[in-house]
């Protein structure tokens, strides 16, 4: 059983680096920083305490919203969807990026007492 | 409509207003017109309040004190040459005996110079006056032309008082019509308060003297004023409502009103008064009456009598039509010949003998009281289940039953009594009869009501087990008090009748009786504030810190890793500006939260996110334009 997840993976991983465009595998990593700083937010919060509950619901909002909008750069720059995004260049999609991402942080910064 | 179904309604109209006519509510009593006379005895000092004091205190009937020195004072005050000075000197001489103002030809000639159209109403009326009490001669026809054309020009209240009062010193061939019209006019202008009161919004000085003034002219011509009755009570109620006087002329206008309203041809309010509480009884049978004029005089050529007298209970008539007999100034009569029950009856009292009185129907409540006796006192126990025979137990007033009654939670205990009126032998239903049990030992006290049944025979039943709460269960003796009152008995009871020992199942601990604590300082209260919430330890905070703050590095790692790197970075003003405003942007959210609030930053983000967005735009068509020409 642990034997063919193990193949799976190990599988995955090696068809994900080879295929796997580097702009794409920059914005993956991106991706993986937010899971683990958000993550790490919400094993704080568990050991620990919701004391400044306020800072804690930006801080994970943050790197939910975070992750999402990256998510959908990911989406847009990819060039296999490029069939999906007709009207939408890359350059596009990492402007909205950037804009999202201001109104993102501006309001958790409000938040964040 | 034609004229009998008019008739009718006006007939209809008429039958409510009379019988609800108004009677005076304030009068001059005869504490109030001593004090009024005391008001007007200080000594004066100089000619006007001379002229006040001795006028007024004349004309209400007081003694004017040592006549010769008034005379001497008036004489040596005098200025011949003023109109105001001869005025109040000549008044306030003929108010006394035996006092002559010197005249000389200048003076009448003074005099008669001031009455014309070009001096003002009181010059007007003060030569009048002086030229009148002088007795020297006045044209009275060129003074009614002086007097209407000064109308004409000061059409105030007072002044047109003043025309009224010098036309009553006119000779009565004249022609004073016009002058006479004023009195309908003036009284137009009275102010109606609630329909109580009726007084010029100048005050009660120009309320009194309008009296004084148009009754004067009225007796003078013989004309009545167009005052009616109401108006007349009224009047008497503005005037008469002011017990203190702030001033001599206002006092002087008070004791003229008086005088005129009590002695004049047409119109004399009438005051009809109980002497004490109007109450009758077997020890004090007869009700008295006082019936005076508004300055309490009595006017003993009156007769009264009760026109109807009802029970106010029982609406039942009880007298009709029948006389007071006049007994020393005082109107009796013997209500208790007609045997009356106890209670209210309201009586409409008419003075007649006089057709110029006003108010002359008086409504009078009068109360006739008795005394209560108690009889029949019967006391039992009885048991619940009535299996044991009942032991009754005559108590006598005022004595109390010799041994104690006991009664547990099986038996009732009973009372029933009668209460009868002395005089009469009737059964009386007095507003308060209680039962009273107090309990010697604790203070504590109980009452209940007893109540009649449809024999007029009280009865009081008291179940120790049914009531055992308003006890709370507290056994012991109580003693028992019968309180009987109203307002009618002149003897209201107060009798312990017996002792009492309850005896209640279930007896709690017996706590003191706390007398009622609701008015001694409560327990305080301690405000808890909010506790501020418990903060993890610093290290544990620090550490966390570090942590969260890793995966940065790692991403970093990542990206080197990965071959991320800065080489197509083209040096263009709108990228290095593009960058600049990021960083900018990124700067700002960093102060936004430490030191500015939502406001301030939207207006520096707008400033700085419209430049990074401009040159930002730029860039990226740039770069797009690159990677199209790279294809």
């Amino acid at each position: 059983m642990s034997n063919s997840v193990l193949s799976v993976i190990s599988r995955f991983l090696e068809e994900y680096s080879t295929t796997t465009s580097t702009k794409l595998k920059v914005v993956d990593a991106y991706l993986l920083y937010i899971l683990l700083t958000g993550a790490l937010q919400f094993l704080y919060c568990l050991l620990v305490g919701t004391f400044p509950f306020n800072s804690f619901l930006s801080g994970f909002i943050s790197c939910v919203g975070s992750f999402i909008l990256a998510v959908c750069l990911r989406i847009q720059i990819n060039p296999q969807n490029k069939g999906d995004f007709l009207s939408i260049s890359p350059e596009r999609a990492f402007a909205d990026f950037l804009f999202a991402n201001t109104v993102l942080h501006l309001v958790v910064m409000n938040f964040i007492g | 409509m034609n004229r009998s179904q008019l008739l009718g309604l006006l007939v209809l109209s008429l039958a409510p207003a009379g019988a609800q006519a108004l009677t005076p509510s304030h009068y001059l009593s005869l504490s109030d017109v001593s004090r009024l006379q005391n008001l007007l005895s200080q000594p004066f000092t100089d000619l006007q309040s001379a002229y006040y004091s001795v006028v007024g205190l004349s004309k209400l009937g007081g003694i004017v004190p040592d006549h010769q020195e008034v005379c001497q004072f008036l004489k040596s005050q005098l200025d011949p040459s003023s109109v105001d000075s001869l005025f109040f000197a000549a008044e306030t001489s003929q108010a006394i005996s035996g006092c002559e103002i010197p005249v000389s030809n200048e003076t009448r000639d003074i005099l008669l110079a001031a009455v014309s159209e070009d001096s003002s109403m009181t010059q007007i009326h003060r030569a009048v006056g002086a030229l009148s009490s002088l007795g020297l001669p006045l044209a009275s026809q060129e003074v009614v032309g002086a007097l209407a054309a000064r109308i004409n020009k000061e059409d105030n209240v007072m002044a047109i008082i003043l025309a009224l009062q010098t036309a009553s010193r006119l000779s009565q061939q004249a022609e004073l019509g016009r002058i006479l019209e004023e009195i309908e006019d003036l009284t137009a202008r009275l102010d109606d308060l609630g329909g109580i009161y009726l007084q010029f919004e100048e005050g009660l000085e120009a309320t009194a003297l309008f009296v004084a003034a148009a009754y004067a002219l009225s007796d003078h011509v013989d004309v009545e004023p167009p005052l009616k009755e109401d108006q007349v009570i009224q009047l008497v109620n503005s005037i008469f409502s002011k017990k203190s006087w702030d001033s001599l002329a206002e006092a002087f206008s008070v004791a003229s009103a008086a005088a005129a309203l009590s002695n004049n041809r047409f119109h004399v309010p009438v005051i009809v008064s109980a002497q004490g509480p109007a109450t009758v009884s077997h020890n004090q049978p007869t009700l008295q009456l006082l019936v005076t004029d508004v300055m309490s005089q009595p006017l003993t050529s009156a007769s009264v009598l009760v026109e109807s007298a009802f029970a106010v209970a029982t609406k039942s008539a009880i007298l009709s039509q029948t006389p007071f007999t006049l007994n020393d100034g005082v109107f009796e009569l013997n209500f208790m010949s007609s045997q009356p029950a106890s209670g209210y009856y309201q009586f409409t009292v008419a003075v007649t003998g006089d057709s110029r009185l006003v108010a002359s129907h008086v409504e009078l409540k009068v109360k006739v009281s008795t005394e209560v006796s108690v009889s029949n006192m019967d006391l039992s126990v009885v048991d619940k289940d009535q299996s044991i025979g009942t032991k009754t137990t005559r108590v006598d007033y005022p004595s109390k039953a010799k041994s104690p009654f006991t009664a547990d939670s099986h038996q009732n205990f009973a009372m029933s009594f009668q209460l009868v009126d002395v005089n009469t032998g009737q059964e009386l239903t007095p507003h308060q009869t209680f039962v009273r049990l107090h309990n010697q030992k604790t203070g504590q006290e109980v009452v209940f009501v007893a109540e009649p049944d449809s024999k007029n025979l009280y009865k009081f039943e008291l179940d120790a087990a049914e009531r055992k709460s308003e006890f709370d269960s507290m056994s012991g003796t109580y003693s028992l008090y019968l309180i009987v009152g109203d307002a009618t008995l002149e003897n209201p009871i107060l009798w312990n009748v017996a002792d009492v020992v309850l005896k209640f199942v279930e007896e709690e601990a017996p706590a003191a009786v706390q007398p009622k604590t609701l008015y001694v300082p409560k327990p305080e209260i301690q405000h808890l504030f909010r506790e501020p919430e418990k903060k993890p330890p610093t290290v544990v905070s620090n550490t966390f810190t570090a942590l969260v703050l890793s995966p940065f590095l790692l991403l970093l790692i990542l990206w080197f890793k990965l071959g991320a790197n800065i080489s197509s970075f083209s040096f263009s003003p709108s990228t290095i500006l593009f960058h600049v405003g990021h960083a900018a942007m990124l700067g700002l959210m960093y102060v936004y939260w430490t030191h500015l609030n939502m406001f301030q930053t939207l207006k520096y983000l707008a400033i700085i996110g419209g430049v990074t967005f401009l040159a930002g735009n730029r860039m990226l068509a740039q770069k797009a334009v690159k990677r199209m020409e790279k294809k």
